[in-house]
């Protein structure tokens, strides 16, 4: 028997006729099929729901993520001017060259060469830099904007470029202390750059935008969050004044072989710090061979024994509790003083003097005879309200208290030492400081760095008069009869007190010496206060006389007349003796 | 009726469509013209600090004195040989 159906279909017989379609099949199986085809379109749709409607966030992230960037908006770091506006510190736009090492070494050698000629590096430390496992590294940071065109022009793989700053110094080594420097990250290490970080510093902001084809920015998708640049900081250093206390500080510096040496001047009016200097300096641009001795702020963090800079105070505190008078006779021969078991001396006897020869002399005898008949508390009242022992309030890093010990504990030859500056450590500027009463009638003023616009309230420390009688004693100290007749200078009126003081080497007096010589001018009207230290002067001279005075003339007579202060003397001639008085150590 | 209101209808539709369009390239071009404009000031805010920079190296009190000194061979003034004019004439 033949099949029917085979025989059929072999011959092409109609559709119609189609036996297949006469078969019945049972309802629910084309159920099934319109059911599953309806579920599936189900699925989908629910699907489109749930991406569309419902979680929406991460495809609209995915989408965002394929047109929209964040850019971050760099704020840069305030300048720092000095009190005339001229930059001392400037933030330049520079930028950083990075490197993926493993395209770089794709890279045909002589472009590597090229490449190394180009950041200032030989070839082997660049190799020595890609021949590494990590997938990004630093080349050579704040390069400049010349230099990184031509290697964008290199056109090496894997080399990338982000912008950063650099700091700029013109002032270089002259106002190395006084600003300090960033590192590399721009972040303030020293100085005022370090003092006024918070406030140098800016805030850096962001943007989102969307980038078209040619990335080029088109829209803001949010607000933009704008950068605060860091403020811009006025420092109360006049320029002029720091170029010239640097230069004429360097020269007796050399002159005198001298170890070290610092200067600082003060306007006598506001408190202002016009100028700090200190030497051995160095170059805030280029920092590659510091040492420790060059980064030293000798005004501020370094103290030492002061010496006879310090007479005028006890002085002051005899005239003002009325127990001498300027003329009051004082028996000084046969220039030595025995005080328990110690004796003091001076380096020549000078018989009877008055109160102002004393410090005109510099005796110590003189002076240690006035200070034992004060209170040791009276003293120390003094000196602290001055400022010594106490911690400068001038924000600046690292500036020291010196030390003055309590009263309590003083004996008799201990006062009679501290009243010729022995036994009593403080920092230049404290000394600086503390002369501001006598050139200021009595009162004191703070300190500052900062630009400041009018002139504070004073504490009053000593009375009017008591001030104007020392600064007749420190004007003849600083006279032809006085220890420092090298400090005059011509056309004004100068007053001072040099300091000639052993340096303590381990607990004992060595025979090194701290000149030093604390002044201020023109005395009928002063304007500033100069003080000048020079650290181990080896060159044959050592009394402050010889080796300080000399620059606080020089210094002040420059300084006065950039200033454009008249000038309150006709003495155009000064005379200075052969062999003027030495001070008593 | 109705078929009429509908082509205007649409007719309106269309036109506010393009100038959409027409104002969302306008504001594009805008903000990179604005882009652009910020960015020149950035670089003339950079160019003026390079300027000041330039100028605070220029004017170097060592430079200032050295270029006197050996190429205007001058010296420094000195009180005896100034001739003071005090105020009031006297």
């Amino acid at each position: 028997m033949r099949e029917p159906s085979r025989t059929a279909a072999g011959k092409g017989v109609q559709f119609s006729a189609s036996p297949v379609l006469a078969l019945k099949l049972p309802v629910w199986r084309s159920r099934v099929v319109l059911f599953a085809l309806f579920a599936g379109f189900a699925a989908l749709a629910g699907r489109a729901l749930w991406l569309q409607g419902i979680s929406t966030e991460f495809l609209q992230k995915q989408g965002a993520s394929r047109y929209a960037r964040t850019l971050e908006l760099p704020a840069t770091r305030g300048k720092i001017t000095d009190r005339n506006g001229q930059v001392l510190a400037s933030s330049m736009p520079v930028k950083a060259v990075w490197a993926i090492p493993e395209d770089v070494l794709e890279a045909p050698a002589e472009k590597i060469r090229e490449l190394a000629r180009l950041l200032d590096m030989s070839e082997k430390d660049l190799r020595k830099k890609l021949d590494s496992d990590r997938t990004f590294v630093y080349l050579k940071r704040q390069v400049e904007q010349d230099v990184t065109d031509k290697v964008a022009a290199l056109n090496v793989p894997g080399i990338g470029m982000r912008r950063e700053y650099k700091r700029y110094y013109p002032d270089g080594d002259v106002m190395a202390h006084v600003v300090g420097f960033t590192n590399v990250e721009d972040i303030g290490q020293e100085g005022m750059e370090l003092a006024f970080q918070k406030n140098l510093a800016g805030v850096n902001g962001s943007r989102r935008v969307i980038k078209d084809r040619l990335g080029r920015i088109v829209e803001d998708i949010e607000s933009v969050r704008l950068p605060h640049d860091g403020k811009d900081l006025a420092l109360s250093i006049d320029r002029k004044l720091q170029y010239i206390a640097y230069s004429h500080l360097k020269e007796a510096v050399e002159k005198h072989k001298a170890k070290a040496a610092a200067m600082v001047i003060l306007d006598v009016k506001t408190g202002e710090v016009l100028a700090l200097v200190n030497l051995p300096t160095y170059n805030p641009n280029d920092r590659s061979k510091l040492t420790g001795a060059q980064l030293r702020n000798r005004v501020m963090t370094d103290t030492f024994e002061p010496g006879s800079t310090l007479k005028p105070f006890p002085i002051a505190l005899a005239l003002e509790n009325r127990l001498v008078t300027p003329l009051t006779n004082i028996q000084t021969a046969p220039g030595k003083l025995t005080i328990g078991k110690a004796t003091i001396g001076d380096a020549h006897p000078h018989g009877v003097l008055t109160v102002q020869g004393v410090l005109q002399k510099s005796s110590n005898v003189g002076t240690a005879k006035l200070a034992l008949q004060l209170q040791p508390q009276q003293m120390w009242d003094m000196f602290t309200t001055v400022g010594f022992g106490q911690q400068p309030k001038l924000g600046f890093p690292g500036a020291v208290a010196g030390r003055v010990r309590p009263y309590k504990s003083w004996k008799p030859i201990e006062q009679a030492t501290m009243s010729y500056g022995h036994g009593i450590s403080t920092s230049l500027i404290q000394v600086a400081h503390s002369y501001m009463i006598f050139a200021r009638d009595g009162d004191i003023i703070p300190l500052t760095l900062q630009k400041a616009g009018d002139s504070p309230i004073g504490q009053r420390v000593i009375s009017e008069k008591t001030a104007r009688d020392v600064r007749v004693m420190l004007e003849m100290a600083a006279g032809p009869e006085g220890t420092a007749p090298k400090a005059q200078v011509p056309g004004y009126r100068v007053a001072g007190k040099t300091g000639t003081a052993h340096k303590l080497v381990g607990g004992q007096y060595a025979n090194k010496y701290v000149s030093s010589f604390v002044g201020f001018a023109p005395v009928s009207d002063p304007r500033i206060v100069v003080a000048v230290m020079v650290d181990e002067p080896s060159n044959g001279f050592h009394y402050g006389g010889q080796v300080a005075a000399p620059v606080f003339s020089a210094v002040t007579a420059n300084a006065l007349r950039a200033l454009n202060v008249p000038p309150d003397s006709t003495v155009t001639d000064i005379i200075v003796p052969a062999n003027p008085v030495e001070e008593s150590m | 009726m109705s078929g009429k209101v509908n082509a205007i209808l649409t007719a309106a539709l269309v036109t506010c469509a393009l100038f959409v369009v027409n104002s969302q390239y306008q504001s594009r071009r805008l903000f990179i013209e604005l882009e652009r404009a910020q960015a020149a000031a950035k670089q003339l805010e950079i160019e003026w600090a390079q300027l000041q920079l330039d100028q605070s190296t220029l004017a170097k009190h060592a430079r200032i004195e050295a270029n006197a000194r050996r190429d205007l061979n001058m010296v420094p003034v000195t009180p005896d040989r100034t001739q003071y004019l005090t105020m009031g004439g006297q």
